[in-house]
């Protein structure tokens, strides 16, 4: 039996107080949009956010009173979806992204935008963990820089060096010229 | 500039809307002179928005059960009745949830009735109304381009006039004077390759005199508002993201410059 599982089994008895629910239950959507665009499996990702919540019901109490709910919830998530995705690469070679079935894309798109869609999905799975985060939690999330750090356990500026970097790299891939690993040269700006 | 030198960061709070009113108009200001750089802005936002829009609907799909905290309980220790009274407030959620459709949106937080939040609701009603108007659009064409200018200069007291905005393919069809609560507002319609319109809405501001560039949504209508110096802004259209974003970018460039 799995750890997941025997930690499942006891949430199960566990029952969300009211406050808990109230402040959790309205993030529930964005946490699964979040956890979409890192993991892009939709099966996978709400597994995930469920996950998250088991852990959130277990760990209420041990939450800062004034601290942000949002962060602190965003952060669980984050460190879940990192264990897994180690997990997964050592598991097995992730397959193309870009044969990932229609019908696990998040938007219905029209015909127009479909390619764009597409497009960027799979450009921001081929960014690295580190900035596909960082991009997601400001420009989809809309999360302030400050609770980007936390909840990424990292500096206000590490979190502006990896948003710049993430953008530049992205508005390469989709300019085609850049497809390898390597990031790109911080622009210096005067 | 009072802020200092613009920094890089300062360019990625710029993408997000998150530098104070005073410093965004310093960096427009900054970009109006390095087009390269502005090019970089226009293409952080536009992924940004496609981001958004890639993931926007995942937000909408229904809440499974087992990610529905109101479902859980332990069994005979919830007051809370049955099933189906989880499923109804589920329901209710969602449709709550469904009509706050913009989780982009920031208008949740703007005071609805002022500033560029009511703007915004001006701009999407006379989209609505004016845009999908087959007979007649507007009052004046783009063939009176002049005349319509200086009327809107006229009534609203400021040096308004239609900014060419081919550059991203939209081409002016005209434009009409509207009522509004706050006085009148100029409505200068534009014309994609498609035929598909887009609303250029501008009136004076009493209290958001100058305002960032913020997305706004509703009504199926979609697109941005700001204010600079005065005179709030807002460009509607339908689908076309990309080109209401830069037609934005390239409008408060043409009034920042005038």
């Amino acid at each position: 039996m799995s750890p997941l599982i025997v930690q499942r089994g006891m949430m199960r008895s566990m029952n969300p107080n009211s406050e808990l629910i109230a402040t959790i239950q309205p993030l529930i959507p964005a946490l699964r949009r979040y956890a979409r665009g890192l993991m892009r499996d939709r099966s996978e990702a709400d597994d995930l956010v469920q996950d998250v919540l088991e852990r959130v019901i277990s760990r209420w109490h041990q939450r800062r009173p004034n601290g942000s709910a949002r962060a602190w919830t965003f952060r669980i998530l984050h460190n879940l979806a990192m264990d897994r995705m180690r997990q997964r690469a050592t598991r097995a070679a992730p397959g193309p992204m870009d044969s990932v079935p229609e019908d696990r894309l998040a938007s219905p798109p029209t015909q127009e935008d479909k390619i764009r869609y597409d497009d960027i999905l799979s450009l921001i799975a081929a960014l690295s963990e580190e900035q596909r985060s960082v991009l997601l939690l400001i420009a989809v999330e809309d999360l302030s820089y400050a609770e980007a750090a936390e909840v990424l356990d990292i500096p206000v500026g590490t979190v502006m060096s990896r948003l710049s970097r993430a953008r530049e790299r992205l508005h390469r891939m989709s300019a085609g010229e850049d497809t390898d690993q390597k990031s790109p040269m911080l622009r210096i700006v005067k | 500039m009072n802020g200092g030198p613009v920094s890089e960061a300062d360019l990625q709070a710029y993408v997000d809307g998150r530098l104070t009113p005073e410093r965004e108009r310093e960096v427009a200001e900054w970009l109006v002179e390095r087009p390269k750089q502005a090019e970089r802005i226009t293409a952080y936002r536009a992924q940004s928005l496609a981001l958004r829009s890639a993931l926007a609907s995942v937000a909408d799909e229904p809440l499974p059960a087992s990610l529905d905290l109101r479902l859980r309980h332990s069994p005979g220790a919830t007051p809370f009745p049955a099933r189906q009274a989880g499923i109804a407030a589920a329901a209710a959620l969602l449709l709550v949830l469904g009509g706050a459709g913009g989780w982009l949106l920031r208008d949740i937080t703007s005071p609805p009735t002022t500033g560029t939040a009511m703007l915004a609701r001006e701009a999407t009603a006379n989209y609505m109304v004016y845009a999908s108007d087959s007979t007649r659009p507007v009052e004046l064409g783009a063939d009176h381009r002049r005349a319509l200018d200086d009327w809107f200069s006229n009534r609203l007291s400021r040096p308004i006039s239609s900014p060419d905005l081919e550059p991203v393919g939209l081409k002016l069809i005209g434009g009409r004077l509207v009522a509004t609560e706050h006085g009148p507002a100029g409505l200068y319609l534009y014309a994609d390759g498609h035929g598909r319109r887009v609303a250029l809405y501008v009136r004076p501001m009493k209290i958001d005199k100058n305002d960032r560039m913020v997305r706004r949504q509703g009504e199926g209508v979609h697109g941005w508002t700001w204010a600079d110096n005065g005179l709030g802004f807002g460009i509607f259209g339908l689908e076309q993201a990309e080109t209401l974003h830069r037609a934005a970018d390239m409008t408060r460039r043409h009034y920042l410059a005038a």
